[in-house]
């Protein structure tokens, strides 16, 4: 996926997973849970053409857009945090959303940052 | 035309397809494209072929390679389906047109997943999770519901 406009390219290489290993290979040393989360408002803009939408039902197609973009910055964040205290993998990563206001909306992704070899 | 068609049209008419139009467009048109959606994914999930997501944690086999791989889909219903759920709210029971909705959302994620791993080239995908959240319009009138299904990938 590329990277949303305005945010940095992720350039720094890391493993991830959302099981409790990476598979095949063995975790050395754990460096403890990471977290990594974004607040996102949309345009104005999409959300009254969302308004329309709403008449016939079905995928909000500049929503799923904004939240999956939303979710990379998130994931970036992460590895950022994972990457700054030497890991070079993360696992077990779980994802929350929750809406905090109107027209707002949190992302967070969490996980273990650990160092496998 | 007569004074008082004029009147009754405007008293009367004028009101009703103010109201009832939009709904009654919304009734017609969301069946149609719901419905055309739907058939499309199950054309694309019958043209996949097979499902390579599992629930489980461990790998079938010896694994090469694996990545985190994320789906979604950010799904509301139409105004009718929307009047038809909230006046099932007063006497309760199930939510039909909620029930549909969700469960046409959660294939199209799942499936949006399957295509992912194929296209990135992974065999499988472990550990696939599902998360329902609440997403709401700044004035809060609408209501959508995002699907993420995540897991992660592997090359065997």
């Amino acid at each position: 996926m590329p990277p949303a406009k305005g945010q940095p390219v992720q350039t720094i290489e890391m493993l991830m997973s959302n099981i409790e290993t990476i598979p095949g290979q063995s975790i050395v040393q754990m460096l403890g849970v990471v977290t990594g989360s974004t607040v996102r408002a949309k345009h104005i803009g999409k959300d009254i053409l969302a308004g329309f939408k709403n008449i016939v039902g079905g995928e909000l197609k500049g929503y799923t857009e904004l939240l999956q973009e939303a979710r990379t910055q998130a994931l970036q964040r992460l590895v950022m945090e994972a990457h700054s205290r030497g890991a070079n993998a993360i696992v077990n990563i779980r994802f929350a959303t929750s809406a905090i206001a109107g027209g707002a909306a949190e992302l967070m992704a969490y996980g273990t940052a650990v160092v496998v070899g | 035309m007569p004074q008082d068609k004029v009147d009754l049209f405007l008293s009367v008419g004028m009101p009703l397809i103010v109201t009832v139009g939009p709904l009654l467009f919304s009734w017609i048109f969301g069946n149609i494209y719901q419905k055309k959606k739907q058939e499309e994914l199950e054309a694309r999930i019958q043209a996949f072929g097979t499902d390579n997501l599992t629930t489980l944690k461990t790998p079938p086999a010896q694994v090469s390679a694996s990545e985190l791989l994320t789906a979604s889909i950010i799904m509301s219903v139409s105004w009718w389906q929307k009047l038809l759920g909230g006046l099932k709210t007063i006497f309760g029971g199930q939510i039909q047109t909620w029930d549909e909705v969700l469960t046409w959302a959660r294939k199209e994620a799942m499936q949006r997943l399957r295509e992912l791993a194929r296209t990135k080239g992974f065999d499988n995908v472990i550990n696939v999770r599902l998360e329902t959240s609440e997403i709401q319009s700044s004035k809060g009138r609408n209501t959508a519901i995002e699907i993420l299904a995540y897991g992660t990938g592997i090359k065997t």
